[in-house]
């Protein structure tokens, strides 16, 4: 057989591995270059630099530092206003994804699809604007609520403390959400629906046992997507606080700004080196769970 | 349990502006297979969804048996239904999927899984309990969906264009699987396609539908030998339509004259209806009327199309092998094989 | 429910609609009252946003801002289109690579980019074009490639590359008249998106002391709040208006034949 070979030379066969010939690469060389350079580059040095110490030796202290106070409390609150934010708006938001996706008309879902998407990328300085506006001190639904007979400020609230923030960050984390849980909807086929009930199952025995199983998966990728949305929220945060709550992006603008005069020049690298991590904690489970789930929502 | 009948009386149905389906009335015996064939939008879909409860008849009666089923929710009408595509849950195994309908009636974990095991060995797939849809072919997902429309025994099957999706192999084999355990199990079964061939090849009766009425509904022979309307004629197999004379009850064709069976509609001037496997091609015999255009070599039978003198295109279907010796510009005669010929009006 | 759910404007929706409507435009609008609140005369005029529009910074960096967005949609569409393309028509081995690697920007918080740039780039590339499109260009790419990959996993990409070539259209008459025309929708999602991220990118751009149409309002808010909330009303409405225009102008491509 190898004389067979010799002599009628070697059928083609498709390679068993990867194979990177630059020339099969080249297409993809811009896209690949951009993001090396200005993308995976900026990253790397910021991992390296964070293990520097002010006179560029190797140190953990960074690190040790960035657990300690008041970064440790900042963490914390941006943990929790991640996790909060997610929850209050997650499931509000997917029965309002499944209502429209489901029932709405072609223009409404395509609307309310841009409305999203817009809404989505509202933060910072106009929303800041817009709550005061609603419900700052001198707001509109402030005066109109006290009519009513609820004095919002009667407690502690206001719109800088946690619980301020928390409320104007339902406002981008909701249309977020609507986003992000959206496709699932629509990929919940019509026949299992029909299939279901033809089988004998009424609407609680469909969703119990084929809708929310469905769902679930995508529901939790969703939910984890928003905790990171919330988590590394900056502009907001800035614009509604003055510095009185410690929060990790405020606290790596302050260090940025050079407001904030740090020992450790490289305290806001190793700060920002532990939001990577954090962040790629939700991020990375939520685009492993959307890849799986992927496989029963072709359509 | 033992198979009920399945009446639709006056049913009909519309969708905005469209009457889907018009005055729509249908009866399946105990164990028949009726098939309901048409082109797209004829109303055979949705015929078989208001049987469903899947749609709601503007007016008319579903009955089952003696039973109106009219106001019963889909999920309490007893009735197994495979669908056309995807219909199987991606999120539960084969055998889960099987059984679902078995759950949904509380029957105990045991007595599901001795079902599925004995419906899965019936559909050919006793090793596959534990895939998962998109684990599956195509056919394979249709043989579940067929073990899990019949899992629970019920008294009506139904079946919206089940194979449509499939290769045209698998279509033939299935086709032939959905038939015998429909025999076997005695089940009353509507079945819906736009493959006449489907069609024909499987059912006791094929009603053949256009915008929402039934022309006809018949066993397959009478349907394919005596359609009664043209668009039953056309729809089903290929028709060759002849102008001829209508004179005292004859046609007279290809020089013969043929009696013409009885149309109360038709008169003078008329074409006659005849199958493509009814008119012979023979390039021996000396008196030739007609010249061929082509061949169509289809296997064992060829599809000779020819034109006659004056004009007419007439299709012959014969064995390839009496026709071997034709081709494109070969002169032959052509004869009617029948005995008597259906007549319809220009 | 005995009937098939249809498409239809029914109670759920209409109350999921109505609460969302309150939760969405109340605030936009109290603060749109501000903005057309005139203190001095008492009553209301829209003296903000004539104010807003004479500043002449206004204009400039609003077409700073314009000008940065739109080469970053260049950008995004020169670099992923053909690049996309091309992903899809040789069933690379490299595809599930790429299409990782431009998902990864999600995972990084645009505060710990910003760090990451900020010690990354030589001087005299900061505050120019040279670098920040490519790096709105980073931050949209998850969006971006999503769309553009939807975009062509919808059509018979293979059919109509090889149609058109051998007709003979060359590489870049293929994917200029025959691919972009048939990727139109998604072609118009990710140019609007891209745009819309790109102008009203403010962390990042804040972070490295930049000067665009986002920071720029944010300073203005120190001196003049009332004029502050007009221009943010402007830009927040207008885009919206905008892309919902053009998104209920555009047909929808649905396709055919599907129950």
């Amino acid at each position: 057989m190898t004389l067979k070979v010799i002599e009628e030379g070697a059928l083609p066969r498709g390679r068993a591995f990867l194979t990177f010939s630059p020339r099969s690469l080249l297409p993809a060389i811009p896209l690949l270059l951009i993001l090396g350079y200005f993308f995976l580059f900026p990253i790397s040095r910021l991992v390296y630099v964070s293990f520097l110490s002010n006179d560029h030796t190797f140190t953990l202290s960074n690190f040790e530092t960035a657990f300690k106070e008041p970064y440790k409390t900042g963490f914390l609150n941006s943990i929790k206003i991640g996790l909060l934010s997610a929850a209050i708006a997650a499931f509000p938001g997917a029965i309002a994804a499944y209502f429209i996706e489901s029932r709405g008309p072609s223009k409404l879902r395509r609307t309310i699809a841009v409305m999203s998407g817009v809404l989505a990328n509202t933060g910072g300085v106009p929303l800041a604007f817009m709550f005061t506006a609603a419900i700052g001190l001198q707001g509109q639904l402030t005066k109109i609520l006290k009519a009513a007979g609820w004095d919002i400020y009667s407690g502690h609230f206001s719109l800088g403390t946690f619980q301020g923030l928390l409320v104007v960050y339902l406002y981008f984390q909701l249309p977020l959400m609507i986003i992000v849980f959206s496709p699932a909807i629509v990929s919940l086929r019509k026949e299992w629906a029909e299939a279901a009930r033809n089988l004998g199952a009424n609407q609680f025995n469909y969703w119990r046992r084929i809708g929310v199983p469905l769902l679930f998966p995508s529901f939790i990728a969703s939910f984890l997507l928003l905790f990171a949305s919330g988590f590394s929220a900056y502009a907001t945060a800035n614009a509604l606080t003055v510095g009185n709550l410690p929060l990790t992006p405020l606290q790596i603008g302050g260090l940025l700004d050079g407001n904030v005069s740090a020992q450790q020049l490289n305290l806001g690298k190793a700060l920002g080196v532990v939001m990577i991590v954090i962040s790629a904690m939700a991020v990375i489970p939520y685009l492993i769970i959307q890849r799986r789930a992927a496989r029963w929502q072709q359509r | 349990m033992s198979s009920k009948s399945l009446t639709l009386r006056n049913i009909s149905k519309k969708f905005g502006s469209v009457l889907a389906l018009d005055n729509f009335n249908l009866e399946v015996g105990v164990g028949e297979l009726v098939a309901l064939l048409g082109p797209s939008g004829c109303g055979k879909t949705t015929a078989l969804r208001v049987v469903a409860g899947l749609e709601n008849q503007d007016s008319g009666k579903v009955l089952v048996g003696e039973t109106d089923l009219s106001q019963t929710p889909a999920h309490k009408r007893n009735m197994g239904m495979v669908f056309q595509a995807y219909s199987l849950f991606p999120n539960l195994t084969v055998e889960e999927n099987v059984t679902f309908g078995l759950q949904m009636r509380k029957v105990s974990k045991h007595l599901r899984k001795k079902k599925a095991e004995e419906l899965l060995e019936l559909v050919g797939l006793p090793t596959h309990s534990q895939r998962f849809t998109f684990q599956l072919s195509g056919g394979q997902q249709q043989r579940v969906a067929l073990a899990r429309a019949l899992a629970f025994e019920p008294e009506i099957l139904l079946l919206d264009e089940p194979l449509s999706a499939l290769d045209a192999q698998v279509r033939v084999n299935l086709r032939e699987e959905i038939r015998r355990l429909q025999l076997s199990l005695g089940t009353t079964t509507l079945f819906v396609t736009h493959d006449q061939e489907e069609a024909m090849a499987i059912s006791d009766r094929v009603g053949v539908m256009s915008h929402g009425k039934l022309e006809q509904i018949d066993t397959p022979d009478t349907l394919y030998n005596k359609p009664a309307t043209s668009f039953v004629a056309s729809f089903v197999g290929t028709m060759n339509y002849i102008p001829a004379e209508l004179k005292d009850g004859h046609v007279e064709i290809f020089g013969k004259k043929i009696p013409a069976l009885k149309n109360a509609n038709a008169a003078g001037a008329v074409f006659a209806l005849i199958r493509p496997e009814s008119i012979s091609v023979n390039s021996d015999s000396r008196d030739h009327n007609a010249k061929v255009l082509t061949r169509l070599f289809m296997g064992p039978s060829s599809n000779i199309v020819c034109q006659t003198n004056d004009g007419t295109i007439i299709q012959s279907l014969m064995s390839s092998i009496e026709t071997g010796d034709l081709h494109p510009g070969s002169t032959v005669k052509l004869e009617v094989l029948n005995k008597e010929v259906l007549v319809s009006n220009a | 429910m005995a009937t098939a759910m249809k498409r239809r404007l029914d109670a759920p929706l209409i109350i999921t609609l109505f609460v969302l409507s309150l939760f969405v435009f109340a605030p936009m609008i109290s603060a749109f009252e501000y903005s057309v609140r005139t203190p001095l005369k008492g009553g209301y005029g829209w003296d903000q946003y004539t104010w807003a529009l004479k500043e002449e910074e206004f204009l400039h960096y609003l077409l700073r801002s314009g000008w940065l967005a739109a080469v970053t949609v260049l950008i995004t569409l020169l670099v992923l289109v053909p690049t996309l393309t091309w992903l899809h028509l040789s069933q690379s081995k490299v595809r599930p690579l790429i299409d990782g690697l431009a998902l990864l920007p999600l995972v990084i918080p645009v505060v710990a980019f910003a760090v990451g740039a900020q010690i990354s780039f030589p001087e005299v590339m900061q505050n120019t074009v040279f670098e920040l499109p490519f790096l709105y260009f980073i931050l949209a790419l998850p969006y971006a490639y999503r769309s553009l990959d939807i975009g062509l996993n919808a059509i018979p990409l293979k059919t109509l590359t090889e149609a058109a070539r051998s007709a003979g259209a060359n590489w870049f008459w293929t994917i200029n008249s025959i691919i972009i025309p048939v990727i139109r929708g998604a072609v118009m999602a990710t140019v609007a998106l891209t745009f819309a991220l790109s102008l009203g990118e403010y962390t990042l751009t804040v972070l490295l002391h930049w000067d665009t149409f986002p920071t720029w309002i944010t300073y203005v808010a120190q001196d003049n709040i009332l004029g502050a909330i007009a221009i943010s009303m402007m830009s927040l409405i207008i885009p919206f208006l905008i892309l919902t225009g053009i998104t209920l102008v555009i047909p929808e491509r649905s396709a055919k034949g599907r129950k």
